[in-house]
């Protein structure tokens, strides 16, 4: 579905067009779990999760932007957050077994970050911006995007210290910005 | 925290996006973000540069109880809004007595008919046709007829396809009319064809009720005795 068209499904949503908003789950729920069951690695988490996210679209739509987000980037923001905002609450320190034995079992089982990006057609100007990073930037950044780790989790499975990953990461991150928007080129 | 350096906003701001803040930074941020427009406009940045990301994730199915959630949760919400006019609604008290009153006087003419043979049981057949207050639409139907030693027989019909979301149950209520309160007949289903039998001793109040209603109440039934959620459907009872 093209941006426009969910746009104006989200602007039908905010007119309480109840039949615009089962369209718009149909579209993009799957999409949107997915996201929520990486980060929370627990499918009854996602689904609350998307359920509280579909209810907050609904709620807000009124509040969307096309001049400011695209409409799946609104939608997933609202989805990463919830998603987030869950997995940090209960456990701000120690992460118990079985969270463990999750983390270590998903790159195993996951597609690769390289191998997400080709699959990526909505991505490709990031997906040739990533290739430029070097490969702890990229694992690091793919990591803690797709699985919601933060940096303590990040530096526990890339065996690192804590600062040599954080410096991955935000010397990753300014690669990218400058790759996606060169200064004044 | 200087948040008024630009460079500063920015890497929290990243950091925000890409999910990688502990927990108590992120509470804080979230706080920010709320008194920060400028901080507001980093985030959205970052979420355009970041979020595509998202799409190279092979989908997932939900669950269909998911969306069914979502709906109640929505259409709850919703008619808590128009139960609120129902329930005060002086008007369809009013008009629902008057429609009893008028039936009620058809009633006695009919029997009173010289040479027509009354119905055994009397008032008969009563029905009522509930519509889905949100969409106008009939949503359910109720019949009932006397059974043995006094009591009446409810034969409820679920128009369509319900759903009941998880955790909550459907209770039925008859109105009385006037100001009285709504009396509880019971928890239903989502099932197209249900029966339930009130006692002969309600039997006097269902039959001159003026109307039945139906609300989503916790698993259980209502914890008040009176309609505590949403009412989703209702309508007048009328002769037959």
């Amino acid at each position: 579905m093209a941006p426009d068209q969910l746009s104006d499904l989200l602007s039908r949503c905010a007119l309480r067009d109840q039949k615009a908003f089962a369209e718009l789950y149909r579209y993009a729920s799957a999409k949107l779990f997915a996201v929520a069951v990486r980060i929370t690695r627990r499918r009854d988490w996602a689904e609350e999760v998307l359920q509280e996210s579909f209810v907050n679209i609904w709620n807000h739509a009124s509040g969307y932007s096309a001049s400011k987000s695209a409409p799946m980037t609104w939608m997933t923001a609202i989805v990463r957050n919830r998603a987030l905002d869950l997995l940090r609450r209960p456990r701000e320190v120690e992460l118990d077994e079985e969270h463990e034995e999750l983390i270590a079992s998903l790159p195993d089982d996951a597609p690769g970050p390289d191998e997400l990006l080709r699959q990526s057609t909505d991505a490709s100007a990031l997906a040739e911006c990533m290739k430029q990073l070097t490969g702890e930037q990229q694992k690091s950044i793919t990591l803690a995007f797709f699985h919601g780790l933060s940096h303590g989790e990040l530096a526990q499975q890339m065996q690192k210290p804590l600062g040599t990953v954080k410096t991955w990461v935000r010397r990753g991150l300014e690669r990218l910005k400058d790759c996606l928007e060169p200064r004044n080129a | 925290m200087k948040l008024e350096s630009g460079e500063l906003r920015e890497k929290l701001a990243a950091e925000f996006v890409l999910g990688t803040m502990p927990a108590r930074t992120r509470r804080r941020f979230n706080t920010l973000l709320k008194q920060m427009p400028a901080l507001r406009r980093n985030v959205a940045e970052w979420e355009s540069r970041l979020l595509p990301l998202a799409a190279a994730l092979p989908e997932i199915q939900p669950p269909a109880r998911v969306w069914t959630a979502i709906e109640a949760r929505i259409h709850g919400k919703r008619s808590s809004a128009a139960r609120a006019g129902f329930w005060q609604s002086l008007s369809f008290w009013r008009m629902s007595s008057f429609t009893s009153a008028a039936l009620a006087v058809a009633l006695i003419v009919f029997v009173s008919l010289p040479g027509r043979q009354a119905p055994e049981e009397l008032p008969g057949r009563m029905v009522v046709i509930m519509n889905d207050l949100q969409t106008r639409e009939p949503a359910m139907t109720a019949t009932w007829e006397h059974g043995r030693q006094g009591e009446r027989i409810v034969r409820l019909r679920v128009i369509g396809h319900a759903e009941m979301a998880p955790g909550t149950a459907w209770e039925m209520w008859m109105l009385p009319g006037g100001d009285q309160k709504p009396v509880s007949l019971g928890l239903v289903t989502t099932h197209e064809t249900q029966t339930m039998v009130v006692p002969a001793s309600m039997a006097a109040r269902l039959d001159s009720a003026t109307g039945l209603a139906m609300s989503v109440e916790p698993a259980g039934g209502s914890p008040t005795g009176l309609p505590s959620g949403p009412v989703l459907y209702a309508g007048n009872c009328i002769k037959t």
